[in-house]
């Protein structure tokens, strides 16, 4: 119903120039960073589900190749919290990090002792925790040196198999959500919408890029630096699969991508977002340390800070240069709080 | 659409007068006058609550046990009304930790259950027990705990290690030391520590009751004196009044600021969705007590009191003054009545999770595993939360603040921005 109802205001909606604009805007960056990013989630995620069945051996190569894969995926598209991934907790069920109370491991050996039966249903496992659902939960799976081989062995594969499944699902309702309906709504903002005016769907793409530089400053490499005198390595995300660093370069590939659409026509502005991305890329690619062990090391640690700084520069750069372009600011985000 | 439009442009050019500058300084001034009157009323429970402590540390008994946690359970309520303030106002954030910190390992206070689990990770002084240790090694340096006093707790303890989870002060602390943990998973009931945890003698049970006692006092002398010290900045000339009154839209802004942060990332999020998505019973914020449909509901209130400028104190009074509603409702009338309607909205929803939790549906039994009812309920309160933050952040935009609002968001990162 929904559907029709934006459709029909897009019909008969006459568009100021401006207003043409920025759709052209918006609907550049749903077809050519939005879709196609969750369609190779989904692709990924399939792949990962078919190898686990193939084989869910954790030390098997191929699965955590595909496991791999998958979450390149995820993390290319992990900035994008909004619409279909905020619908039945669909991203906090593929990524519950970070997990500061250590949930994950805790509702998983549970799982394990208990062999509860729930593991043996895809379409069950959806009830279960956040915790023991999605990448991370996989990771301790597949690569921690104690639950990859918990519990009884047949019951581990299942889990293995079960949870594989459940992402590509969850996956594939992501994309099916932006397919079936909410790619029209950000075309076609309404008084009755979610969105009212192209504005606020600009409003929100700004958003993801902002607390999606935030996320990967504070977070992804914030945690683990922890404090000069109290580092915290065991903190750094995905260490187990030696991803740390692979997620924070990632994310900044997918993150000067959105930046580069929504600078779009602005030539100054571009550039100068190109180069704070390049910079802070070339200086990550520089460190050479894949889980961030050097954040306890004062010379290395020193290097890994100036990554976080450069992030902060594109911050400043986002905040007080594209925002005003843009006639936008950041608004409230979930980051707001504790 | 064209009168609409001309309209509004007529009333922008009337907010630029100087007359539009007193009404926005009368709202700043409700705004303190409510928090200064939530504060105040805060402290008033809070030394209720300190002379039932004191009444049960000199002469234990089931019934002066049963008196302190009410007296707890009624602080509260004015309490969780003012945390609106903490997100816009630098100065309340930076104290906030002292009193309402959450979640904890309780497990540094004092004994618990062996569910619960040694160090961690995370945290290697999870279950570090003060209570029944006298001295110990923190950090690597040796602390003298044989006396357990207001210093210890603030400067010691709390946050020890820089681990957040080590909350040795504030609302929840005490809340352990009246209730014990919540053993009953997503059955029904709270925490039940016996009486006898605080008696004198032989019948002193779980060792250490004069320590316990102790530490009880001190904690609650600590939220007595906080709360003095927050209750003065908003006096008349008080720190966070003046620092809110030097520039009317930068205070506006922090109205705002803290309206948002608190329904969408605070509460909405880290307090409400993660529980249902984690299916965990610890993940509330009273877990001890069972309280937390209450503390969800007065943050509701709060956030609601402000719009409307209007809170009702402890003694029934109504404090009430020019509001942002009369500001928004001059220039958009209809956003005014959306706002309006959005808060009552979340109030019905959040309403029904303490009506439901009142009469023996305990918002941890909600958050059980394919509990459907209870996920709905505190869905709808999520839900509501999160809508009144769009409607929110569409008053900012009506009322000229983007740029100040937009760094007022990154309230924690930079929490002088809202004043720069």
């Amino acid at each position: 119903m929904r559907y029709f109802a934006y459709v029909l205001a897009l019909l008969v909606t006459p568009l100021s120039a401006q207003a043409d604009s920025h759709n052209a805007l918006i609907e550049g960056i749903v077809e050519a960073h939005i879709l196609p990013g969750f369609e190779a989630l989904a692709t990924q995620s399939q792949a990962l589900s078919k190898a686990a069945e193939e084989s869910c051996d954790p030390a098997s190569d191929t699965l955590r190749q595909a496991y791999g894969r998958a979450f390149d995926a995820w993390v290319s598209v992990s900035h994008l919290r909004f619409g279909p991934t905020e619908v039945n907790d669909r991203a906090f069920a593929l990524a519950f990090w970070p997990d500061s109370r250590g949930v994950t491991p805790r509702a998983l050996a549970g799982l394990l002792s208990e062999q509860d039966p729930i593991a043996s249903s895809v379409t069950d496992y959806a009830q279960v925790s956040i915790a023991a659902r999605g990448f991370y939960a996989l990771e301790f799976l597949l690569y921690d040196d104690r639950l990859m081989t918990a519990g009884e062995a047949g019951y581990h594969c299942t889990l293995v198999q079960t949870i594989s499944a459940d992402i590509a699902l969850t996956s594939k309702h992501i994309l099916e959500g932006w397919q079936s309906g909410y790619a029209v709504t950000m075309l076609t903002p309404s008084p009755d919408g979610v969105y009212q005016t192209d504005k606020e769907v600009l409003q929100t793409l700004f958003k993801s890029l902002a607390t999606g530089l935030e996320f990967t400053a504070d977070t992804r490499l914030g945690r683990p630096l922890g404090s000069f005198d109290r580092p915290r390595p065991t903190r750094a995300e995905a260490r187990r699969s030696g991803r740390s660093s692979r997620h924070v370069m990632l994310s900044l590939e997918a993150l000067s991508s959105l930046a580069a659409h929504l600078a779009e026509g602005d030539k100054a502005l571009s550039g100068k977002l190109e180069a704070a991305f390049e910079r802070a890329q070339s200086q990550l690619a520089d460190l050479n340390d894949p889980v961030f062990a050097g954040v306890s090391n004062p010379q290395s640690r020193l290097k890994i800070e100036i990554v976080q700084q450069g992030i902060a520069a594109i911050r400043t750069i986002v905040r007080d240069e594209m925002g005003p372009a843009l006639g936008v600011a950041a608004g409230f985000n979930a980051l707001d709080g504790d | 659409m064209k009168t609409v439009y001309l309209t509004s442009t007529a009333l922008i050019a009337a907010l630029a007068t100087p007359a539009f500058a007193d009404v926005k300084s009368d709202v700043l001034e409700t705004y303190a006058d409510i928090a200064a009157a939530g504060y105040s009323d805060s402290l008033t429970t809070a030394q209720a609550l300190q002379t039932a402590v004191n009444a049960l540390v000199a002469d234990p008994s089931a019934e002066a046990l049963q008196a302190a946690k009410e007296a707890w359970l009624k602080a509260r309520v004015p309490y969780q009304q003012t945390e609106v303030y903490r997100f816009g106002n630098a100065i309340v954030d930076d104290w906030e930790g002292k009193v309402n910190a959450w979640p904890l390992d309780e497990g540094l206070i004092d004994y618990v259950d062996a569910s619960y689990g040694g160090p961690s990770d995370e945290n290697a002084f999870a279950a570090l027990n003060v209570v029944a240790n006298p001295a110990f090694t923190l950090s690597g340096k040796e602390v003298d705990a044989s006396k357990i006093t207001p210093a210890l707790l603030s400067e010691t303890l709390h946050e020890a290690d820089g681990v957040e989870a080590n909350v040795a002060t504030g609302y929840h602390a005490i809340e352990f030391l009246l209730w014990g943990q919540d053993l009953n998973g997503h059955a029904a009931g709270a925490g039940n520590r016996p009486w006898t945890d605080y008696a004198a003698g032989d019948i002193c049970t779980h060792d250490n009751c004069e320590r316990r006692g102790q530490y009880l006092v001190a904690a609650t002398d600590l939220l007595v004196s906080d709360l003095e010290w927050m209750t003065a900045q908003w006096a008349d000339a008080g720190a966070a009044r003046v620092g809110l009154t030097g520039n009317t839209d930068a205070g506006l802004a922090a109205i705002l600021t803290g309206m948002g942060s608190l329904s969408y990332g605070e509460v909405a999020g880290e307090r409400m969705r993660l529980g249902v998505m984690l299916n965990d019973p610890e993940e509330e914020h009273s877990c001890f007590a069972d309280n937390t449909h209450n503390d969800h509901y007065y943050d509701g209130m709060g956030v609601q009191n402000v719009y409307l400028g209007e809170y009702v104190r402890i003694d029934g009074s109504l404090v009430s003054g020019p509001s942002l509603s009369d500001l928004v409702k001059a220039q958009d009338a209809a956003l005014d009545v959306e706002m309006r309607s959005k808060l009552g909205g979340t109030m019905m929803s959040l309403g029904r999770i303490k009506t439901a939790a009142e009469t023996g549906f305990a918002y941890d039994q909600m958050l059980e595993r394919g509990n459907e009812a209870g996920e709905a309920l505190v869905m709808g309160g999520v839900n509501g939360f999160i809508d009144q933050t769009r409607s929110i952040e569409r008053v900012v935009k009506v009322l000229g603040l983007d740029g100040i609002a937009f760094e007022g968001s990154d309230s924690l990162d930079d929490p002088d921005a809202v004043f720069q």
